[in-house]
C-alpha cells in the first residue's frame, strides 16, 4: 500500500488538511473509490476505511492482479468533518457542486479541481454518496444518463438494482456527471446511512465494491455471489407525495412488497395525535425509497414504489 | 387618487408543527390597474436582509404618492421566510437547499420546487422583474445590475435607468439557469438581479441609492410620474464577458486585512490588502492588483484560505 497526498489545503488556525489516497498495486489506473465529499458523510468514510483495511490484506496475499492499480480516497473534507459541517464552511459551499473545479479558483474549486485531475485518470470510479433527501433505499448503484454511461458493467456490483437517472441541470457540476464526460465509468454506490455508522449497510457496500473489483479483474478475493441486477430508470418509479404535514409514522419500510391501495404510512397531527392523512400506494410493487425523518412537510415525496417489469 | 393595496399568498406549504411556509405578494396599483407591471422580489437567500429595507423604501413612497402610480408594482419581500428568520442562506428544512438553484421549479416536484414554480408562474407576465440580492459574508459589492447573457442586448439598455454603478452580463450556465432571474430570462421575461452591499456602509445609504434607481426606472417605463433622478448619461462600467473580470484570489492562509478600494480604480501593482499571521508576527502575503481596473468586489477583514476571493476587478482603463 502506498499513501499519496493528493492535495493539501493549508490553514491559518488549524493543521493543514491533506487529502489522502491509498494506492494498491502498480500499473494501469484501474479503479478509484471515493468516500466523503461532505462533512457529514460518516458512513461513506467508514466504508472506505474498511476497504483500505481489506485491500491491505489482499495485497499482502498477492491478490492485486499484475498491472492493475486501485486507489481509495476516504475523504476530501476532513476539515468539515472535524467541525460537523456538511458544507465547506468558509465558503458555505458543497464541493460536490464544484466539479470539474479550477486550479486558480476558489478553495472549493481548487479542491475539486485537484481531486478531479487525479480521479479522471482512472478507468472506473466509484463514489459513495449521500443523497439530499434523507431516507432509506433498496441497495443499488446509480449513474447518470450522459450517453457515456454503461449500466451493464454496474451489474458486477451484484446489488439488486442499477438505477440510471436522468441528470438535471444542477447535476452538471457533480463529480459523477463530470467523471462520465471525462471518460471514466462512474458509479454512485448507495451506502445506507450518512451521519451514523450502519454496519449492515457498510458490509453490503463493501462486498459490492469487492465484487466489482473481482469482476473487473483487478483483484482476486473470495466473495459471496451477488444479485442478478435489474436496470431501472425514473420511468419505473412511482412517487407517493404527502398532501399534509406533521409527524410521519411509517407502516411500511424500504424493500417491502406492497399491493395497490395498501397503507404505507400515516401523517399524525403533532399536537393532538389525530390522523391527518393516510398514504397508500397507487401501484403494486416494492418500496424503493422511504423517507425516514420524523417530520414531513406538505407536498414532499415520501415513498418511491418500483413496479412493473423490473420486479 | 386611491391606491389599491392587495396582499395575496402566491405559494403556501404546511410545515410539520403548526405553521405554513407562505410566500406573500403585495400588489400596489392605481384603481383599474394602470399600465404595465413590475415585480420586485427579495429574500431568496435568508442571509441577505437589505432587500427588506429597499422594498420598504419603494412601498413607503408609493403609499405617500399614490397619485403618481400609473401601473402595478408587485412586491415579494420574503421568498424564503424561514431562512430570513434564522439568517440562513439556504432553506432551513431538513434538506437545506439553495432556493435560488431550484427555479423554475415544478408543480409535481418537492415542496421547494412547488413553491419556486408558483413564484415563477406568478411573475411570468411581468414587464420587468427585479430580483434583489446583497453581498454575502465578508464581501462588499458595488450596486450592480446583473443580466442574463441571453437577454444582454435588451437588458443592458433597460438596466441603465436603475442607475447602477456596474452592469454585468452573467453567462447562462446551468446554475444560473436555475436561479429566479435565469429561469425567467430563459422563459422570455425581462428580469435582472440587483446586487447591493449591506456590509460596508450604513444600510440606509445603500438602500436609498437602489430605491432611487428603481423609481427612475419606473418613471422611464411610465409606471410612475413623480420626481425622480435622471438616468445616467455617461458610461456605466460594464462587464460583457468573463474576460472582463479579473478575479484576485488569496494564496496564503491567514487573516486578511484589506485596504479600502471598493468603487475605485486601481493601477497594476497597487496593494489591495495583506494576509497576516499573528502567531509569528509575519505579513505572509501582500495582495497586489494584477492589472488596472475598477474594484467592484472586495473581501473584508476575515480568515482566508488559498483561493479565497480577495477582490474582483472590472478589467478596464479608468475613463
Amino acid at each position: 500500500m502506498k499513501k499519496d497526498v493528493l492535495f493539501t489545503v493549508p490553514s491559518y488556525f488549524r493543521d493543514d488538511m491533506d487529502i489522502m489516497g491509498y494506492r494498491f498495486g502498480k500499473g494501469e489506473k484501474s479503479c478509484v473509490v471515493l468516500g466523503a465529499l461532505r462533512g457529514d458523510e460518516v458512513q461513506q468514510l467508514y466504508v472506505c476505511a474498511r476497504l483500505v483495511s481489506f485491500l491491505r490484506e489482499v495485497e499482502k496475499d498477492g491478490g492485486i492482479l499484475p498491472g492493475k492499480s486501485v486507489m481509495v480516497v476516504p475523504t476530501a473534507v476532513g476539515f468539515s468533518m472535524n467541525v460537523g459541517s456538511r458544507l465547506w464552511a468558509p465558503e458555505n459551499r458543497d464541493i460536490n457542486r464544484r466539479f470539474p473545479g479550477a486550479a486558480d479558483g476558489s478553495t472549493t474549486e481548487r479542491i475539486a479541481g485537484a481531486l478531479f485531475e487525479r480521479l479522471k485518470l482512472y478507468r472506473y470510479g466509484v463514489q459513495l454518496t449521500s443523497f439530499y433527501q434523507p431516507g432509506s433505499f433498496i441497495p443499488h448503484v446509480r449513474m447518470m444518463d450522459t450517453g457515456r454511461h454503461n449500466p451493464e458493467l454496474a451489474r458486477e456490483f451484484g446489488l439488486p438494482y442499477v438505477y440510471v437517472r436522468t441528470p438535471r441541470t444542477v447535476d452538471h457540476t457533480t463529480l459523477n456527471y463530470n467523471w462520465q464526460l471525462a471518460g471514466t465509468q462512474a458509479y454512485s454506490l448507495y451506502a445506507g446511512k450518512t451521519q451514523e455508522i450502519d454496519e449492515a449497510a457498510a458490509e453490503q457496500a463493501l462486498r459490492a465494491i469487492v465484487r466489482f473489483l473481482n469482476g473487473r479483474g483487478l483483484i482476486r478475493s473470495e466473495i459471496t455471489p451477488g444479485h442478478a441486477s435489474s436496470v431501472i430508470s425514473d420511468d419505473d418509479l412511482t412517487t407517493v407525495v404527502s398532501s399534509e404535514a406533521g409527524l410521519l409514522r411509517r407502516v411500511k419500510f424500504a424493500g417491502a412488497h406492497v399491493r395497490r391501495g395498501e397503507q404505507l404510512t400515516f401523517i399524525m397531527n403533532p399536537l393532538d395525535g389525530g390522523v391527518r392523512e393516510v398514504l397508500r400506494t397507487p401501484v403494486t410493487g416494492m418500496l424503493f425509497f422511504v423517507q425516514d425523518g420524523p417530520f414531513v412537510i406538505e407536498h414532499s415525496p415520501v415513498f418511491q414504489v418500483l413496479s412493473g417489469r423490473t420486479l | 387618487m386611491q391606491l389599491v393595496r392587495e396582499i395575496a399568498t402566491v405559494a403556501s406549504v404546511a410545515m410539520p408543527v403548526g405553521e405554513r411556509w407562505n410566500v406573500r405578494r403585495c400588489r400596489y396599483a392605481p384603481q383599474g390597474g394602470g399600465k404595465g407591471r413590475v415585480c420586485i422580489a427579495t429574500g431568496v437567500h435568508g442571509d441577505e436582509v437589505l432587500g427588506q429595507l429597499i422594498v420598504y423604501g419603494v412601498v413607503s413612497r408609493l403609499i405617500a404618492e399614490p397619485e403618481h402610480l400609473l401601473g402595478t408594482i408587485d412586491v415579494y419581500p420574503m421568498l424564503n421566510p424561514l431562512g430570513l428568520d434564522v439568517g440562513e442562506r439556504m432553506v432551513p428544512s431538513v434538506t437545506r437547499l439553495d432556493m435560488n438553484r431550484a427555479f423554475p421549479g415544478s408543480p409535481d416536484g418537492t415542496a421547494l420546487e412547488g413553491i419556486c414554480h408558483s413564484v415563477f408562474c406568478d411573475m411570468l407576465d411581468a414587464d420587468l422583474v427585479l430580483d434583489i440580492h446583497t453581498s454575502t459574508n465578508f464581501k462588499s459589492e458595488l450596486y450592480e445590475a446583473r443580466v442574463s447573457a441571453r437577454q444582454a442586448d435588451v437588458m443592458l439598455r433597460e438596466a441603465r435607468a436603475l442607475c447602477p454603478e456596474l452592469l454585468w452580463v452573467l453567462p447562462d450556465r446551468s446554475d444560473f439557469d436555475a436561479s429566479l432571474t435565469g429561469a425567467l430570462a430563459a422563459a422570455g421575461t425581462k428580469a435582472l438581479i440587483l446586487e447591493a452591499d449591506e456590509r460596508r456602509r450604513r444600510p440606509q445609504e445603500i438602500a436609498d441609492a437602489v430605491v432611487s434607481g428603481i423609481f427612475c426606472k419606473l418613471r422611464e417605463m411610465g409606471l410612475f410620474s413623480g420626481e425622480t433622478r435622471k438616468p445616467p448619461e455617461g458610461d456605466i462600467p460594464c462587464i460583457r464577458s468573463p474576460k472582463d473580470v479579473l478575479r484576485v484570489g488569496c494564496e496564503r492562509p491567514g487573516i486578511y486585512v484589506p485596504e479600502d478600494h471598493i468603487g475605485t480604480w486601481v493601477k497594476e501593482g497597487e496593494v489591495l490588502g495583506v494576509v497576516i499571521d499573528a502567531l509569528q508576527g509575519e505579513a505572509l502575503q501582500t495582495v497586489l492588483a494584477p492589472a488596472a481596473g475598477l474594484v467592484f468586489s472586495q473581501r473584508s477583514y476575515s480568515t482566508v484560505y488559498p483561493g479565497t476571493l480577495i477582490a474582483r476587478l472590472c478589467r478596464k482603463e479608468q475613463p
